[in-house]
């Protein structure tokens, strides 16, 4: 204890925290850099997926790490930082969307052409299978949120039921029959929509 | 994000469900650079919350300092909040008449502050009946004789 600490010590508390405030701070950047460099593109494809806008699915991702930043003392309480950082993203997305009500950008056959991939396909066959898939993400607007956003999360190979469940906060037996649920809506609108061709 | 699946839920996708375009997006690779511009974002952001956050524990060497400004804003505080009532105090003056605004009498016909005296029939008249003194003196019983009249005077007819 140094000579001005011994003299404040006898009449005021000082927290060794205050003191030496720059290690831990030091250690939870290293740590919030590390969730970056791991989980960054995860969170992407999360927001791209919701959002289908490049730069808004960015914005989105570095939303989700300025909020880590603010509650990045609580870093070592949590248990599974990458639900934990889906569930954030997650909510961040939902809420733009609900804010911007646009129609998503790849939702364009042409757009979509240009993103997703088709290697190995002639042009025409390219062309169908843009329109194939815009056709597909329209059925999918018009399915009810609680569906849409299970069948969303499903499409991750890498959630389970049980992470689903904890990025939306149900129990698994919901994400269960819910995702039983937009299967059958998704391919009663597809048929439908073969039907009328 | 990038291993191997987890756990896969048991229920297979429906052919025909068009689960294969959500795969197809959801496994389009982020942009390049990406994790560089989050850095370089995390980096300029403000480290502590401007509005809702408390302000961070002052250091040793600032603690000295910050009491004392703390005593000076607190100063300064009384010293407006007590000018401030000073001020008022001796700009308004106590027991002061209040102004009354005296509207005119409205003109025309009105009573003009006259008193109605309803007017009443003339009613039986009651007499005070006479005492008879203990002891009297003769002058007295002649001018007492007189009062023996009766109480109740006959109305006059009209």
């Amino acid at each position: 204890m140094s000579t001005s600490q011994a003299i404040y010590a006898g009449w005021m508390e000082i927290p060794t925290s205050a003191v030496n405030q720059e290690a831990p701070t030091h250690a939870e950047d290293e740590a919030l850099a590390a969730l970056v460099d791991e989980y960054a593109g995860a969170l992407y494809r999360v927001a791209y997926s919701v959002l289908r806008n490049p730069a808004d699915a960015e914005d989105a991702v570095q939303e989700a790490f300025l909020r880590v930043l603010r509650h990045r003392h609580s870093l070592g309480e949590v248990r599974d930082h990458r639900v934990w950082l889906i569930r954030i993203v997650w909510n961040i997305v939902l809420d733009r969307k609900r804010r911007a009500k646009t129609r998503p950008e790849t939702d364009d056959v042409a757009e979509l052409a240009r993103v997703l991939p088709s290697t190995g396909l002639s042009a025409e066959e390219a062309a169908a299978a843009a329109q194939h898939h815009a056709h597909v993400l329209a059925c999918v607007e018009r399915l009810p949120a609680k569906e849409r956003q299970v069948l969303l999360l499903s499409a991750f190979d890498e959630l389970s039921s049980v992470e689903i469940a904890a990025v939306l906060g149900i129990t698994e037996s919901s994400v269960r029959s819910r995702l039983f649920r937009a299967r059958n809506l998704m391919a009663g609108l597809l048929n439908h929509a073969r039907s009328l061709r | 994000m990038n291993s191997t699946p987890h756990h896969r839920s048991p229920e297979a996708s429906l052919p025909g469900s068009g689960e294969e375009t959500l795969r197809l997006i959801a496994s389009l690779p982020a942009p390049e650079g990406l994790e560089q511009r989050v850095h370089v974002a995390l980096r300029d952001a403000p480290r502590h919350a401007r509005v809702l956050a408390w302000p961070a524990r002052p250091r040793l060497s600032q603690h000295a300092a910050s009491r004392w400004m703390r005593t000076a804003a607190a100063a300064a505080i009384v010293f407006v909040v007590v000018g401030g009532g000073w001020g008022v105090y001796t700009r308004v003056q106590q027991g002061q008449p209040a102004k009354v605004i005296v509207m005119p009498a409205p003109r025309g016909f009105s009573s003009a502050g006259a008193m109605r005296t309803p007017e009443t029939l003339p009613g039986p008249t009651v007499n005070q009946p006479a005492h008879k003194p203990q002891a009297q003196t003769r002058e007295a019983k002649k001018s007492a004789a007189p009062a023996a009249k009766p109480a109740i005077q006959p109305r006059p007819s009209k």
